[in-house]
């Protein structure tokens, strides 16, 4: 059974200067236990898109359908998202700034457990104490008492791992968890996130690729709002169908860093038909005419891409 | 913040004061004629021997810069002065009256700044809402009434028609008998308190507002979201105190607008503190008490100062007095 | 009301004042100070407001007063943006040595209560109008340098003027091409709740006897009333207009202010997060 199910979801924000399209048409599904990777450059929608599965877009026009385990989420009223929210399905931002400043570390994690009926303020900061070390924290009773200034990019990285598992979730939705960091670090959370998810289901939204590779048992590639290929992580890796794809693989520095020509277009004025037709290689006439459907490659089961070059050869 | 940054805002306190006192000692020396002819007219045409005698007694006699310094060294020994007014030293004539401001310049204070506080962070809060908007209007209103016509209002209302509260002083005629009482203190001290908490509730208000605004967009406040927290709880523990940190700094300042609004609420109430003092000192030209209650203030207003910048470190755990960030 | 609405009625009544100002010789027959009638009389068909304790016409006085309260008012805005924009322009670019100089005494001068400065000063150069406009535009302006100053930081930093320094332009052109039309909106902000504050003061000033004795104004009406009968009597027509009068002006500039800051300022504007 899938925990995760979504249909035809769209997203937009009226601006001043005019819509943004940030999600067009997603359909997506996450089975249980599954660890999907949500690839795209900035401004392709993914975070969006993770974003929306909460509920914690402001200022957005959703539509669609988005279901957790059987519960269609965008009917709920906002007391019953709320009581998902952290205990169900948690997200573990981008770190430098999603820490409050003026609160103790600690205590922002235990505030999270005290939530989930943990009313005893002192069990509530033991257990807080006892997620740091989950997450790898070495003095997890004293760094609880700092505040996250006193933290490196990497610990803070961890304190929010750990407050994103503190409730013991079913789903984590995990926004650019790696990003901005050094190498290293870098490397330390991505296995520490691996770990640590081993029993959830995840959806690692992520501009990196390898950061992918090593967590995600599946991914989906998404440009100006859409998916353009979805398929097994082995699968994407050594079969890339979508010329998009192709290309996010090409600016890897180990494949040589040639960047894809162009820039990523504006969610105000899409391009029609192939929205990716205007930065691609090959482009063909239909390109710039119809806008391809995301299909099953006739080569391999399961792997869908949205091009039309494929569909015909 | 470092020891450092504190010592450069202890030696402004200290410029703020020695331009303060050279102002002061300016102004006396340019006023048309001295000191002597201000206090006691006639005395240098009917007794110049007594009026020579007075001028080396103040010091009148000696060069310029002599007297400056004179001038300092008495300031900060206490001795400002005398008032025409009351020919008494400025400084005690000030220091009675002080207390007096302060008994209806503290509460009002501490209370504008909560009521500013907390309807302005949520206001902030449900910034664009019907509830955000209509608070915003009636605050402006209220800001754009002086605080005299609201101490004329509150008197006319309250003390004339309704009777509800005396219509100015600090105690009641009784007190001649059986002395003053702090209840029949408090309830003269009512209207003066609501006067001045009216008309510096809307600064804080929009200050406090615009700052708690400033925290909705904030990383921190999407990630309380996401725990599952109310949005009261959130504003309460997250966003409040972000937004209190650079009110801080804002209130000292404020303390200034209030010493103003000071003025006229207790002219208009016959309050017996610095205020009215001012009043008093201005109806006859005091000049010398006028400086000392601008030096008073001054006083107040780099206390004020040095509180917020001890205070500071107290809210954000960024910043240790004398530690580096 | 919206915001764009509260600017426009904002906008009317303070042409209303100004118009009342000009004209207020053509709309009531009686001088300010002439005593033309009996002391204390009520409103009448002959005395719109009554007369005060002197006799004179209360209707004609609250005409005349709209003149004193207007220009201490803008005089002493403009006076203070003037500084103001002056100094912080001059401050933010040219930078070093004069930036410090001038930011460090800023910095000191901000500490001193200008209230009761303002009152010692006008004690000292005895009350006019032009007197008390010219203290507050110089101690208002001090304390809107920090502002500009910030601002044109940024512009400073900006590529058109490091184009327009390239192509070699003066400093003189630079400033007034390039940086003062950029800080003219931030300025007109502060101009009108400059003129608002200083309206207020300017009526206070009156009240507490430091008024311009050789004109009409509401702060010296109020003081009249309150102090000679007109409180105690419950004479409301000769205390009420005049606070009236002053305090429908400063929600006028209020709205006017507040309307043309949201106008500039964009952050205060509802704004999308993606």
């Amino acid at each position: 059974m899938s925990i995760l199910a979504i249909n035809d979801l769209k997203v937009q924000f009226p601006t001043p200067e005019g819509l943004v399209k940030a999600v067009n048409s997603v359909d997506l599904e996450l089975e249980e236990g599954e660890r999907l990777g949500m690839i795209g450059e900035t401004g392709s929608g993914k975070t969006v898109l993770g974003l929306a599965v909460v509920r914690l877009l402001s200022g957005a026009e959703v539509e669609g359908n988005i279901e957790y385990r059987g519960k269609k989420l965008l009917l709920l009223d906002e007391a019953e998202m709320r009581k998902l929210r952290g205990r169900e399905i948690s997200v573990i931002f981008q770190s430098p700034n999603s820490l409050n400043p003026v609160l103790k570390v600690g205590d922002q994690i235990a505030e999270s457990i005290r939530l989930v009926g943990c009313s005893n303020r002192q069990d509530a900061k033991k257990k807080a104490v006892q997620a740091m070390e989950a997450v790898g924290m070495p003095d997890a009773e004293l760094w609880a008492d700092r505040y996250p200034h006193q933290f490196s990019g990497g610990m803070k990285e961890r304190a929010m791992i750990a407050l994103g598992l503190a409730c013991d979730p079913r789903l984590i939705i995990a926004d650019e968890p790696t990003k901005g960091l050094d190498a290293n670090i870098k490397a330390q959370v991505v296995e520490l996130i691996r770990d640590v998810t081993t029993d959830k289901s995840l959806l690692f939204i992520t501009h990196d690729l390898s950061a992918a590779a090593q967590i995600c048992d599946r991914i989906a590639v998404m440009y100006c709002g859409e998916i353009v290929e979805v398929g097994r992580t082995e699968e994407i890796f050594a079969n890339p169908l979508h010329p998009y794809t192709e290309g996010l693989f090409r600016s890897l520095p180990i494949m040589g860093m040639k960047a894809i020509r162009g820039a990523s277009p504006s969610l105000i004025d899409i391009p029609s038909g192939c929205r990716f037709h205007p930065r691609c290689d090959r482009p063909c006439e239909n390109c710039a005419k119809a806008h391809p459907p995301l299909v099953e490659a006739e080569s391999s089961p399961g792997h869908l891409m949205r091009c039309f070059q494929h569909d015909r050869g | 913040m470092k020891a450092e940054y504190l010592m450069r805002r202890a030696f402004y306190s200290f410029l703020a004061f020695m331009v303060s006192l050279t102002l002061t000692f300016v102004l006396l020396h340019l006023m048309p004629g001295d000191y002597l002819h201000s206090i006691l007219p006639y005395l240098a045409e009917k007794n110049p021997d007594a009026a020579r005698m007075f001028r080396e007694q103040f010091g009148l006699n000696r060069s310029i810069s002599e007297q400056y310094l004179l001038y300092v060294v008495n300031v900060v020994r206490g001795n400002w002065g005398y008032s025409f007014l009351y020919g008494l030293p400025v400084l005690a004539v000030i220091e009675e009256k002080l207390r007096w401001t302060l008994v209806i310049l503290f509460p009002s204070t501490v209370l504008s700044i909560l009521i500013g506080m907390a309807v302005g962070a949520y206001s902030g809060w449900r910034n664009g809402s019907k509830t955000d908007l209509s608070v915003l209007n009636f605050m402006i209103f209220v800001g754009a009434v002086p605080s005299y016509w609201w101490a004329m209002l509150l008197i006319l209302i309250f003390g004339f028609h309704l009777n509800l509260f005396p219509l100015g002083g600090y105690a009641s005629i009784e007190a001649l008998d059986v002395g003053v009482r702090i209840s029949d203190v408090l309830r003269h001290a009512a209207l003066p308190v609501t006067a001045l908490t009216i008309s510096s509730v809307p600064g804080t208000y929009y200050l406090m507002r615009n700052s708690t605004l400033q925290t909705t967009g904030e990383e921190y406040v999407l990630t309380a979201r996401s725990k599952g927290l109310r949005e009261m709880e959130i504003l309460r523990h997250h966003a409040l105190k972000n937004a209190m940190l650079p009110m801080v700094t804002v209130i000292a300042l404020e303390l200034a607008q209030m010493i103003m609004g000071s003025v006229f609420v207790e002219t208009i109430f016959s309050w017996p503190g610095l205020g009215l003092l001012t009043f008093e000192a201005l109806r006859v030209r005091d000049l010398p008490l006028l400086q000392g209650i601008f030096l008073m203030d001054t006083l107040m207003v780099i206390f004020a100062n040095i509180a917020a910048d001890l205070s500071y470190p107290l809210i954000d755990p960024r910043v240790k007095v004398g530690e580096n960030v | 009301m919206s915001r764009k609405s509260a600017f426009s009625a904002g906008l009317f009544i303070l042409g209303a004042y100004i118009l009342v100002a000009l004209l207020s010789s053509v709309i009531t027959p009686y001088s300010p100070t002439a005593l033309v009638g009996r002391p204390l009389d009520g409103p009448s068909d002959t005395h719109l407001l009554g007369t005060n304790d002197l006799g004179q016409d209360i209707f004609s006085r609250l005409l005349y007063g709209t003149r004193a309260t207007l220009i201490i008012g803008l005089l002493g805005a403009l006076l203070s943006v003037l500084v103001s924009t002056l100094v912080g322009t001059v401050s933010a670019y040219y930078g070093g040595g004069v930036d410090e100089v001038i930011t460090r005494s800023v910095d000191v001068l901000m500490t001193l209560p200008s209230f009761p400065l303002l009152l010692v000063l006008t004690i000292f150069f005895a009350p006019s109008i032009f007197v008390i406009s010219g203290l507050m535009g110089v101690l208002g302006g001090t304390q809107g340098i920090r502002i500009i100053r910030s601002q044109v930081l940024s512009l400073v930093e900006a590529n058109f003027v490091y184009g327009a320094k390239a192509i070699g332009a003066g400093d003189l052109r630079i400033m007034t091409r390039h940086i003062l039309p950029n800080v003219l909106p931030l300025a007109t902000v502060k101009f009108v709740f400059a003129a608002q504050r200083y309206m207020l003061m300017g009526v206070g000033l009156g009240f507490l006897g430091l008024g311009d004795p050789s004109v009409v104004d509401w702060g010296q009406m109020i003081s009249r009333a309150y102090y000679n009968g007109g409180f105690a009597l419950g004479l409301w027509w000769w205390l009420i207009p005049p606070g009236i009068a002053v305090t429908l002006l400063s929600v006028a500039l209020a709205l006017l202010g507040y309307g043309l800051e949201e106008e500039i300022d964009p952050r205060l504007k509802r704004s999308v997060a993606i």
